[in-house]
């Protein structure tokens, strides 16, 4: 196998669609950030975030108006799409209506002069993975939608020197039983053959099932960059605790009380964050629904809630209350009994996150 | 109701049908009668009504010398021009047209939908405006009243009807193909024919077809740059007419004349409703 994978350096990436405005709005603002060899990332984030661009901006369909992209350290921002050696697959098929299967998934290789057998070698390896054996020999624009979409898909794997996979939302139009399979084959390609694969989504799960390494974007902006638990139990704003989880995170509106405790209406609570040096004292408290636990009888770094929903998940019970205007969701274990009416909520104090001008502290 | 529908949708169709069919059946059925059949009373039916003959047809193919008017070399002259002119314009059309639809074109406050409508605006402006202009153009570089000099004018009455479905189709065709095709190792060149191309097809195909009919059809100008060297179809149909209207030859060199498109026409139907219409997406 020739090696040709690459670290991906972005380096003071910026870019905006209309460079010639006085003042022009960016999708993606200044960001440096390095992408190792043979690891799976994903950038998850809402629609017009700039996940796209930031795909674009690797694969060289789109030039950067400011920074460089290194791959192994070798600038490529001038290189043309076609010397890049990326692979990128669309949210929707693209398929060339006019080849058979076999053709699809052997045009990269054609186009770069492989040998015949390789070529064969490597689109029936290619096919067996994808499940598209049977179909090699029909024209590519009978199959279905999703059936197209593993022939995108193929193109993308079949080149096994690429620096990188690329992929945007790439599983939209595939049924959710074949989703599954399809995201773990990604993965065991990956762990086979250490290519990197970049995978946009705006599903959260999708990318804490596929990806080691997790990319936040809002608004242009990387807002945070870790490991799925990180970004589970400690996000680094307010908009990661809000997009992150579901239901999204606890966040309430308080005032800091000492170094280490905030108020929440009356009620004053512990954590494990040092408050002394904020200037600002009216921060937020985040705390997951998964951390807060009920508790028997009041006590320290408890509150008090009137129960106003429960609802049966079948795994878990989401409890909805309300502290004042406060509205607090809490998931607890489904055996457990829930009593009537006001009920105790701890809040652990190690679980909990406080946010000044929507960053953690 | 439904029946009410049924009832005026086949009396619709029917009424439609008589009415474009009509016209061939008369045009075939006099192109066989003779002076007789035509003028003294009202026929229809072969051998009831009248006695048919080829006389109609023979003289399209005999020399003026015997009597004939010989439109042969005009048939084949018209298929000339309108291939050639047809062909060129296809392919500088579709060129132009990828273009004014991948990339942006901006030169003061001119940008590519003013481009694509001026090609478009040869096509509004009416014909007698550009006869001058052309006439004086070819008598000075010396292509009056001959084939190359109509298949240049032909070139530019034709390429905007191919730069205009062009550009239609290719904006229908999503821009990652092309995106797609770079990524996998094209450069933009081969983008364009191995990938864009292919999947363009049956646009091509109605480009050339408009282009075939509207390059056929043409009188005006194969009347005004031709004079004795050489003669189009459509004059050569219209110089048959004299101080006795001769019906039967005039039918049946209208039916020699439509045949090609009707030709064209099948051929072309055949192909579209194949359905390789549908786009390359979903």
């Amino acid at each position: 196998m020739e090696e040709q994978m690459a670290k991906i350096d972005l380096s003071n990436i910026s870019h905006t669609y209309n460079p010639l405005d006085p003042k022009p709005t960016y999708a993606l603002n200044p960001f440096s950030m390095t992408w190792e060899n043979g690891k799976r990332y994903a950038i998850l984030g809402p629609s017009g975030c700039g996940k796209t661009t930031m795909l674009n901006i690797v694969s060289g369909l789109v030039r950067p108006s400011k920074g460089e992209i290194l791959f192994d350290e070798t600038p490529v921002t001038d290189l043309k799409t076609e010397d890049r050696n990326i692979a990128q697959v669309f949210q929707f098929p693209v398929i060339y209506n006019t080849m058979t299967v076999y053709d699809n998934l052997a045009f990269p290789l054609r186009c770069r002069e492989f040998t015949k057998e390789k070529i064969e070698e490597r689109v029936k390896a290619v096919s067996d993975t994808l499940n598209l054996s049977s179909f090699l020999n029909s024209p590519a624009r009978k199959l279905t939608a999703d059936q197209k979409q593993l022939i995108s898909l193929g193109r993308g794997l079949v080149r096994e020197d690429v620096a990188a996979v690329l992929m945007d939302e790439p599983l939209t139009v595939i049924d959710p039983d074949l989703k599954f399979r399809l995201r773990r084959n990604l993965k065991e390609i990956n762990e086979q053959y250490k290519t990197t694969l970049v995978y946009v989504t705006h599903d959260q799960n999708e990318a804490m099932t596929f990806a080691e390494n997790i990319i936040v974007m809002d608004q242009g902006e990387i807002v945070q960059v870790g490991l799925p638990k990180d970004l589970f139990e400690k996000p680094k704003t307010t908009f990661v605790g809000y997009f992150i989880g579901s239901p999204a995170m606890n966040i309430f509106h308080s005032t800091v009380s000492s170094d280490h405790e905030v108020k929440i209406n009356d009620t004053t609570i512990k954590t494990n964050s040092n408050l002394g040096n904020l200037k600002d004292k009216n921060v937020k408290l985040g705390i997951r629904s998964e951390f807060i636990e009920l508790a028997e009888k009041e006590k320290s770094n408890t509150v008090k809630i009137k129960l106003i929903r429960v609802e049966d998940f079948g795994n878990f019970k989401l409890l909805t209350g309300k502290m004042g205007d406060l509205v607090i969701k809490s998931k607890v274990e489904r055996e457990k009994p829930i009593p009537d009416g006001e009920l105790n909520l701890y809040f652990p104090p190690e679980k909990c996150c406080v946010y000044s001008d929507e960053k953690l502290v | 109701m439904s029946k009410l529908y049924t009832f005026l949708k086949y009396f619709f169709i029917t009424f439609w049908t008589v009415f474009v069919v009509a016209p061939f059946l008369w045009a075939v059925s006099t192109s066989f009668k003779d002076f007789q059949s035509v003028n003294s009373k009202v026929t229809y039916i072969p051998w009831l009504d009248f006695e048919p003959t080829l006389e109609g047809w023979r003289v399209l193919i005999k020399s003026p010398a015997k009597g004939g008017v010989d439109i042969v070399e005009p048939y084949f002259n018209s298929i000339f021009v309108t291939c050639t002119a047809s062909l060129i314009s296809i392919v500088l059309g579709t060129l132009a047209a990828y273009a004014l639809s991948r990339f942006t074109f901006k030169a003061g406050f001119v940008r590519n939908n003013d481009i694509t409508f001026f090609f478009i605006s040869q096509r509004i402006m009416p014909p007698i405006v550009l006869s001058i202009p052309f006439f004086i153009f070819l008598s000075t570089i010396g292509l009056l009243d001959s084939l190359l000099g109509l298949v240049v004018v032909y070139i530019v009455l034709l390429m905007p009807i191919a730069v205009w479905i062009m550009v239609d189709f290719f904006n229908r065709v999503p821009k990652e193909l092309d995106e797609t095709a770079l990524i996998d190792g094209c450069n933009p060149y081969q983008a364009f024919y191995k990938v864009v191309l292919p999947n363009s097809i049956p646009g091509l195909i109605v480009a050339g077809m408009f282009c075939i009919i509207f390059g056929w059809i043409d009188f005006f100008f194969a009347f005004i740059l031709t004079f004795t060297e050489v003669q189009l179809l459509p004059v050569k149909v219209v110089a048959l007419n004299s101080s006795i209207t001769p019906w039967w030859s005039l039918s049946a060199s209208a039916l020699v004349s439509v045949a090609p498109l009707i030709i064209v026409a099948f051929i072309v139907e055949r192909y579209l409703s194949k359905g390789n219409l549908s786009g390359a997406l979903k």
